[in-house]
This record gives structure tokens, C-alpha cells and sequence, in this order.
């Protein structure tokens, strides 16, 4: 066993994760039940942090390749099995297989392709779709605001765009509103009900290509996403796409508005 | 709609417990670019990065309880997990023959990108002066630990010292970054 001492000595080191593997083992143990050290290994990885900590550009589809596995492992052997999905409102068990069906590595392949296409584009695009959903309105109030709400209080904000999505027949198929920090909302939808192992995905157009925002789902409702960068979108389209999404439009547009 | 954007960071990991993918989402949301950013920066390879970058947020997703809030603070957490992922990676016998044709272009370019490239945060300015305050053979053991993925074992190779001479020098140069960011006034690193 390691002395208080030896491992004092080597916590910096650990807190690179530069110890060789036997060492690093034996100052665990030994951290593990020694309180200084813990607060000395925590303060130093904080430091470490501070060093290490430099932002880049996330990879456009990365997002989508970590839900989808997180949608996958409920398949396999992982112990959690979310309730609340991305997408629009809740969607059943059988909706979440055939999102499965479209791996993770599929996802990559096509957005490896899409990631050099877009690569000139420097924006930071994040989406959250909200689902309406009974054990989040347990959360604490901060968290607990129904998109009802945050719809009418983006309808109530004077500086709120309106943008009608119509179909290439001029059909009005949805309306989002837009808050000038990025924010949107769904306010309504007249597109129908997909079949299993289909999903509507909202698209902005940036410099004339097609960023995904996200998916909303087979029956789209309760939606919410946040789109941030410079320059903004110039139109929102909505296409269908399989279950689990796509990094580039894989059929036409079937509703686009202008911003 | 939940107003995740204004959540703290542990109401977001305790939404995380409740199953919740949107707090999940505004965790990377606040934090991917931090995760990925790192990864890239000790692997090199984007693809990799990507890989390391879903298995920190798969972590997260499935065990959130591994995040103690009274330990630190949530970045911190997630760029430990982002860095132990990618030394990991780097350390495999896949990764070190990239690796090695990296080295020499990224040896020739650290002192640059220690200068010029860490972070936007408010303690960028205080962490650059920690760091030119650091003797130069300091802060080489450093950069070759944390950013190059080596061991100190490697790090006393590569600089041609003695094992315990690089341990020194990385524990030293350490402490004075930390004393450093405590006067500073920067949270977590007292």
C-alpha cells in the first residue's frame, strides 16, 4: 500500500494522467480513502482543467451520433432506459427501435461526408426539442415551465419573427417563432403523422446549406431548439427523414420558410 | 418547454438522473465544444475526438452520479473524463503510430499553441500568466504529460532526465499555476 507521502508526491502527475498504469492503480486506493488527497487531486484537476480548457467548433451530426446511441444501448445491456426523447412529443417503444435501427457508425459515414461540405461554415448550431412529459414537471421550478408557456412568452416578446413554413404548394404546414438570443418554437403544425421509422428533421439554412437543427419527431408538437452562431439561418426547412435523422437532406423539402 | 438554458449545471446532471435527454443536450450544449476541444487537441485526429467526445456524454447519460458537485465543477469533470478518454486512446497501439508522425510538428509548434490557444473562458489571461511564469523546463514536462499523452516515465525519456527529476518538475509547475489561479481568485483550485 502506498504511504500518504508517496502518494502526496505523485498527485500532480496523476492529475495529467501521466502515471503509469500499476502506479496510477495504487494512488487510487489510497485516494480513495484519504480525504486530503482528495481535495488536493480535485484542486490540481482543476488546474488541470483550466489548462485544457479551449473551445472548438463541434462537429455538425456529433450531437445526433450520441442520442442515437443512447437510443441503441436500450436495445443492449445498459441500465437506463430515458423517458424523455429528442424529438417532438413522447414517443412510443416502437418508434424508439426503429430510431435504433440507424447506427451511430451509419451516422458517422454519412456525416463524415457532410462535415468537410461544411466545413467553412463556423457556427455553433445547438438544438434541445422538449417533450411534454410528466416526470420532468416533477423537476424543480427552474426546470419546470411547460413549453405552453415559453410559446406564448416567445409570442408575448415584441421582438419575436414569426416564420410560416409552407409547403412548395403554398400550403401552410407549420409556423415556428423565433426569439432574437436564437431560441425557437413550434406554434403550430398542420403536417400529418409519419409512419414508424420516420421522423420530420428541421433544417436552417446557413450560406445557402442545409445545418441540421434536429429531429421532431413522427407527429411533431411540443418543440423547442436553440440556434446560435454568426451567421444566423435564412430559412427553416423541414424534411422527412429515417427514424434515427440524417447530417444532409435525404428527400426533398416539403415545407420551407424565409426568416 | 423546460428552461434548461437557465439551469445550473447540477440541476442539469440531477435532470440527467430523470432520464432527461434535453438536460443532456444543453449539458454539450454548454460544454461539448470544451470536451471535443481537448480530445482534438491531445489526440490530434478528429475522428477520435468525435469518439472520445460520445463516450464522455454516454458516461455522463449513464452513470451521472459519478458527477459530485461538491468536488468540482461540472466542466472540470467532463474535460477529466474527455482527457483520461484520449490518453486512453492515444496510449493504444492503434493510435501510437499517428501519434508518433504527429510528434514532430506538434513538438516543434507547443510553446506556440500554450501561448495562443487555450480557452476564451475569464481565466485565459490568468492561466497564460501562470503559465509564462513557469520555468521553461517546467512547463515542458507539463505540455508532454497533458497535452502529448506521455507518462512522466516517457516525459523523463523524451527530456533525457531523471524519472523523479520530471516528477518534481511536474508537481512544482503545477502548484504554481494553482497559486497562481488561487490569487487570481479563480473557484475550485484553492
Amino acid at each position: 500500500m502506498m504511504t500518504h507521502d508517496e502518494a502526496s508526491e505523485l498527485l500532480a502527475v496523476l492529475a495529467l494522467d501521466a502515471l503509469e498504469d500499476g502506479e496510477r492503480t495504487e494512488i487510487e486506493a489510497h485516494v480513495a480513502q484519504c480525504p486530503r488527497c482528495q481535495r488536493e487531486l480535485d484542486a490540481l484537476r482543476e488546474v488541470a482543467s483550466a489548462l485544457g480548457d479551449s473551445v472548438e467548433v463541434l462537429p455538425e451530426g456529433l450531437w445526433t451520433s450520441i442520442s442515437s446511441r443512447i437510443h441503441e444501448d436500450q436495445n443492449g445491456d445498459a441500465p437506463r432506459t430515458p423517458e424523455l426523447l429528442i424529438g417532438g412529443l413522447s414517443e412510443s417503444t416502437r418508434s424508439l427501435q426503429a430510431r435504433r435501427a440507424l447506427s451511430s457508425r451509419k451516422v458517422r459515414s454519412v456525416v463524415a461526408s457532410f462535415s468537410a461540405l461544411a466545413a467553412a461554415a463556423i457556427i455553433v448550431l445547438a438544438f434541445s426539442l422538449a417533450s411534454a412529459n410528466g416526470h420532468v414537471s416533477r423537476l424543480n421550478s427552474a426546470l419546470s415551465k411547460s413549453a405552453n408557456d415559453a410559446v406564448l412568452a416567445a409570442l408575448a416578446n415584441p421582438k419575436h419573427t414569426l416564420v410560416d413554413l409552407k409547403s412548395p404548394s403554398q400550403v401552410e404546414l407549420a409556423q415556428f417563432v423565433l426569439l432574437p438570443d436564437g431560441r425557437g418554437y413550434l406554434v403550430k403544425s398542420n403536417m400529418p403523422s409519419l409512419a414508424s421509422g420516420e421522423t420530420y428533421q428541421l433544417w436552417g439554412v446557413i450560406n445557402g446549406r442545409p445545418i441540421s437543427i434536429g429531429l421532431m419527431g413522427r407527429s411533431p408538437g411540443l418543440v423547442t431548439f436553440t440556434v446560435s452562431g454568426n451567421p444566423s439561418p435564412s430559412e427553416l426547412d423541414v424534411t422527412v427523414e429515417p427514424s434515427g435523422g440524417s447530417s444532409i437532406p435525404s428527400s426533398p423539402v416539403i415545407a420551407s420558410g424565409a426568416v | 418547454m423546460q428552461e434548461f438554458s437557465e439551469a445550473s449545471d447540477a440541476q442539469l446532471v440531477t435532470s440527467i438522473g430523470r432520464y432527461s435527454e434535453v438536460a443532456l443536450a444543453e449539458v454539450y450544449r454548454r460544454h461539448g465544444g470544451a470536451v471535443y476541444g481537448l480530445a482534438r487537441r491531445v489526440l490530434n485526429n478528429a475522428t477520435e475526438a468525435e469518439d472520445a467526445t460520445q463516450e464522455v456524454f454516454l458516461r455522463l447519460w449513464n452513470q451521472p452520479d459519478r458527477f459530485d458537485p461538491t468536488r468540482g465543477s461540472l466542466r472540470s469533470f467532463l474535460l477529466a473524463q474527455s482527457h483520461a478518454r484520449a490518453v486512453d486512446a492515444i496510449r493504444s497501439l492503434n493510435s501510437r503510430r499517428v501519434r508518433e508522425s504527429n510528434d514532430a510538428v506538434k513538438t516543434a509548434r507547443a510553446e506556440y499553441d500554450m501561448q495562443h490557444e487555450v480557452g476564451d473562458l475569464a481565466v485565459t489571461h490568468h492561466v497564460a500568466r501562470a503559465l509564462g511564469e513557469l520555468p521553461e523546463e517546467e512547463r515542458r514536462a507539463i505540455e508532454l504529460a497533458y497535452f502529448e499523452g506521455h507518462t512522466y516515465v516517457e516525459v523523463a525519456k523524451i527530456l533525457n532526465q531523471p524519472e523523479g527529476t520530471v516528477k518534481s518538475r511536474i508537481r512544482n509547475g503545477m502548484q504554481r499555476m494553482r497559486s497562481v489561479l488561487v490569487e487570481a481568485g479563480i473557484r475550485g483550485v484553492e
